[in-house]
């Protein structure tokens, strides 16, 4: 089923690509719309959280997508008020998918009268991140209550994964179809990153961004080049993947 | 069934019920689960895989974390008895993986390659949906008899239950939140583990090993201590050092 559903949205997002010169994840949110029973999507993309290292260009964050005037206000509704699901969503690195707010009402109490003033019946948000590494996550509404069904969470979890994606090829402006490092239960690259981070003396995020670099420039997947870190028999140097 | 298997047993699930407090760490307790499946059904391995919820299947805890055996765990996602399992919901066993090559050629290689001559798996079933399984492995060719097979359900429904209790369970929702959130834990503890074995000059299991001792001295969440070794808040290596100082 998810392979199917995968390639699927896969090359929507194509089609959707070649029509917009939008980005992937104001991309990935109008897709959500479009595929799910939701009325609006939305996306923040994270302030930079790692140590800021000397050189690192990294480029603007902060950045809200939304599809509608609503899911832009619920965005910033949960920055002003310090609380929502799409920062509980990082707390619990998995989704918080609330079908009915108005019944869950204590767990954000400034939040939620807020949200339900806004229109906002349902929310469901979905975490852009890889490990320590939090990238932004990705909020859906909806104006009547009810949850999304099984499919439609596989259909979202897939779109995160696309928008994850998207933002780390937006971070490096390496725009590969190599997704060999998400979808592979081999857990090397995690483990990789965990150890160019301290050869490099960078964040986990950098680590990560210097192996896709070492990856483009040498034309090999991102798993191979975990393997051979995780094999000690390549280290990255203080220059090599920075582009 | 034996006294002292009787005794191993209660204790089992003394303990586990143990680590079942208000916020618990999900893969603390799925690591502890593999750990006492591999002493009481008397299997060298165990491990758990989960859904990812998009139609895959991750590793997420292991009685041991040895590079072979984290990559016949890694390999049985894509083909073997553990993925058999959570497809048909049913007990798969082989009592010989040297005869199954056949049947499971990348698998029964990668685990005969590392050592093990017998699996048998088990679902981890909620209602009508298979979230994971748990896998036994022999390094002996051997079948495992049937009070061994419900025993390891018994451990799998358990696994299950463990995941889901932390909140209301008549939430639908709850299973994708958990299962996710397992798994993004994992990743941290895999970041955590290259932090370690980097700094350290450690292998991936001494690593882990290193990892689960803290906390367990400290009575941390793995997870949390995983997130603060990957963010650079704590350094275990001087800790392991002091700890080792006569």
């Amino acid at each position: 089923m998810g392979q199917s559903r995968r390639d699927r949205l896969r090359e929507q997002l194509i089609v959707d690509r070649a029509k917009s010169p939008a980005s992937t994840v104001a991309l990935v949110c109008a897709r959500c719309v479009a595929e799910l029973s939701v009325t609006g999507a939305g996306a923040t993309v994270i302030g930079k959280h790692g140590q800021g290292e000397p050189g690192d260009k990294t480029p603007e964050r902060g950045l809200v997508h939304a599809t509608n005037p609503v899911s832009a206000s619920l965005e910033g509704l949960q920055l002003t008020v310090g609380e929502g699901p799409c920062l509980d969503t990082f707390e619990s690195g998995g989704p918080v998918l609330v079908a009915d707010l108005a019944a869950d009402g204590a767990r954000w109490p400034a939040f939620t009268p807020g949200a339900l003033a806004l229109g906002a019946v349902a929310v469901f948000s979905f975490p852009l991140q890889i490990g320590v590494v939090r990238l932004g996550s990705l909020d859906l509404y909806r104006d009547v209550p009810g949850p999304l069904s099984r499919s439609e969470v596989t259909d979202a979890l897939i779109l995160a994964d696309m928008a994850t994606q998207g933002i780390v090829a937006d971070l490096d402006g390496h725009d590969t179809a190599d997704l060999s490092w998400l979808l592979d239960p081999h857990v090397e690259v995690h483990q990789a990153a965990g150890m160019v981070q301290v050869q490099l003396g960078v964040s986990t995020e950098t680590a990560l961004l210097r192996m896709r670099g070492h990856a483009f420039t040498h034309d090999v997947p991102l798993a191979e080049v975990a393997r051979q870190v995780v094999a000690r028999t390549l280290r990255l140097t203080e220059d090599e993947g920075r582009q | 069934m034996s006294t002292e298997r009787d005794q191993r047993l209660a204790d089992t699930f003394v303990s586990l019920a143990d680590t079942l407090v208000a916020d618990f760490d999900v893969l603390d307790f799925l690591s502890l689960l593999t750990e006492r499946a591999t002493e009481l059904l008397q299997v060298d391995a165990a491990g758990v895989i989960l859904s990812d919820q998009r139609g895959g299947w991750w590793p997420a805890a292991g009685s041991s974390e040895h590079a072979e055996l984290v990559e016949v765990f890694a390999v049985q996602t894509r083909q073997g008895p553990c993925l058999d399992c959570v497809r048909t919901g049913a007990v798969v066993s082989s009592a010989d993986l040297d005869a199954d090559v056949d049947r499971w050629p990348l698998f029964a290689r990668a685990a005969v390659g590392a050592g093990f001559r017998a699996a048998t798996a088990v679902p981890m079933r909620l209602r009508a949906e298979v979230v994971g399984a748990l896998t036994l492995l022999h390094t002996q060719p051997v079948a495992v008899d049937d009070a061994s097979i419900a025993l390891g359900q018994a451990l799998a429904d358990i696994a299950t239950i463990g995941i889901l209790q932390q909140r209301a369970v008549h939430r639908e929702e709850i299973v994708f939140e958990q299962l996710q959130a397992a798994l993004h834990h994992r990743t941290v503890v895999e970041q955590a583990k290259g932090v370690l074995a980097e700094s350290g000059g450690l292998d991936m299991n001494q690593a882990y090993t290193l990892l689960r001792d803290y906390a367990r001295a400290h009575g941390r969440r793995l997870t949390d201590v995983a997130h603060e070794v990957a963010t650079g808040v704590v350094d275990l290596i001087s800790w392991n050092a002091d700890a080792r100082r006569p």
